[in-house]
């Protein structure tokens, strides 16, 4: 193209010569016809910048919706069974303490109560201290033995250091001679995370 | 490229498309990853599993006697595979049951949890406390809690109870 073009520009100027030049030098003057390419271009580029920013704008914007729609869903950071193994975890380390805060023998109520103290804190440890001076001393009076079983855990909330979870349990009772009693018992169980071990820091009834 | 820089308009409005671009960049790429993690993927999944579980056994917990057709329609609606056989087969008689004790059975979901999920099978499993009212034409509305355990099942339509018992009292030394 560049070729083409140069020979035609030297076939004009070679001809009319100087004459044709000082006709292109008095056009500056009349810029505005010689900007006026430019300034058509202008007139389009302006409106055609702002629509692509536009676009974009509302494409990112688009985007990030969706994303924070898919990342801040109630669901997202809930991280039951999503994380296989904290999931076990706190179900293996709940489902302990509550066997061993649950469980006692008329002997050796010591032992849970010690267990109660490094298992259980907050609102739970508060509640079951006040009631484990009544249980020690019918423990020790009818000869009586608990044992907790926990027939099924499951993690209905855990985000990172603190866990809900729904429990089933048996709880077999049984007076020294006397036929062992089987009661069921549903649990919603609160627990934190502190130290590398859970914590339930509270019960309810279910 | 000169000419650009010297007009402040041009430059700035290069500016603005080149962060406009940056910003259409980062919202394509946060959604790209927000869509392909799949762990949040399977968190809608499990809580879709929930709910539908929630709901099904909440179904198959209520009956009312004076519209035993809708009321069973429903359980068959929330059941799947071997329990659906077992409902269908023994509808007749119990419908006769139910004719005779004229109860109103309601049910209130206390809480519940998936305790497992295979997404490829299609096979989840809930447990769900809850609270069932039984009310017979003489007497007090009878309360008990109730412990379930069920096992879902994906279909074309949805979650569907597979089984659901009664989590078993009493024989869970073995656990």
């Amino acid at each position: 193209m560049g070729a083409v073009m140069s020979t035609g520009e030297h076939v004009t100027t070679a001809v009319p010569g100087p004459g044709h030049r000082p006709a292109r030098h008095s056009e500056p003057p009349a810029g505005p016809s010689a900007g006026a390419r430019p300034a058509g271009h202008r007139r389009w580029r302006a409106p055609a910048v702002a629509a692509l920013v536009l676009a974009l704008l509302t494409g990112g914007s688009l985007f990030l919706l969706k994303a924070g729609q898919l990342t801040g869903a109630p669901s997202a950071d809930n991280r039951a069974l999503t994380d296989t193994e904290a999931t076990a975890r706190v179900t293996g380390d709940v489902s302990n303490a509550l066997t061993s805060v649950f469980s006692y023998t008329p002997g050796d109520t010591g032992a849970t109560r010690e267990a109660a103290r490094q298992l259980l804190a907050g609102k739970a440890a508060r509640q079951y201290a006040e009631l484990f001076g009544q249980v020690e001393k019918r423990a020790a009076e009818q000869k009586l033995t608990l044992t907790t079983h926990v027939v099924r855990a499951g993690v209905t909330r855990l985000n990172g250091s603190s866990a809900q979870l729904l429990v089933f349990l048996d709880q077999v009772s049984q007076r020294q001679g006397g036929a062992p009693a089987t009661a069921p018992a549903q649990l919603s169980v609160t627990a934190e995370l502190g130290d590398g071990h859970w914590r339930i820091v509270d019960i309810t009834s279910r | 490229m000169a000419r650009t820089t010297r007009n402040p308009v041009v430059a700035a409005a290069l500016a603005l498309t080149v962060v406009a671009a940056a910003f259409a960049g980062w919202g394509g790429w946060s959604w790209y990853g927000a869509a392909q993690d799949d762990s949040l993927a399977f968190a809608q999944k499990r809580d879709e599993a929930l709910a539908a579980g929630r709901q099904a056994v909440q179904n198959m917990n209520t009956l009312d006697h004076r519209d035993l057709k809708g009321g069973l329609d429903t359980w068959e609606d929330s059941a799947t595979g071997d329990l659906h056989r077992q409902l269908v087969d023994g509808r007749r008689e119990f419908e006769r049951q139910i004719q005779e004790a004229k109860t109103v059975t309601s049910a209130k979901v206390l809480s519940a949890a998936v305790t497992e999920l295979d997404d490829r099978a299609g096979r989840a499993s809930v447990m769900v406390a809850l609270r069932i009212t039984v009310t017979a034409p003489k007497g007090e509305p009878a309360r008990k809690e109730s412990r379930m355990l069920g096992e879902l099942t994906r279909t074309p339509q949805g979650w569907k109870l597979s089984a659901l018992g009664q989590a078993p009292v009493g024989n869970t030394a073995a656990e």
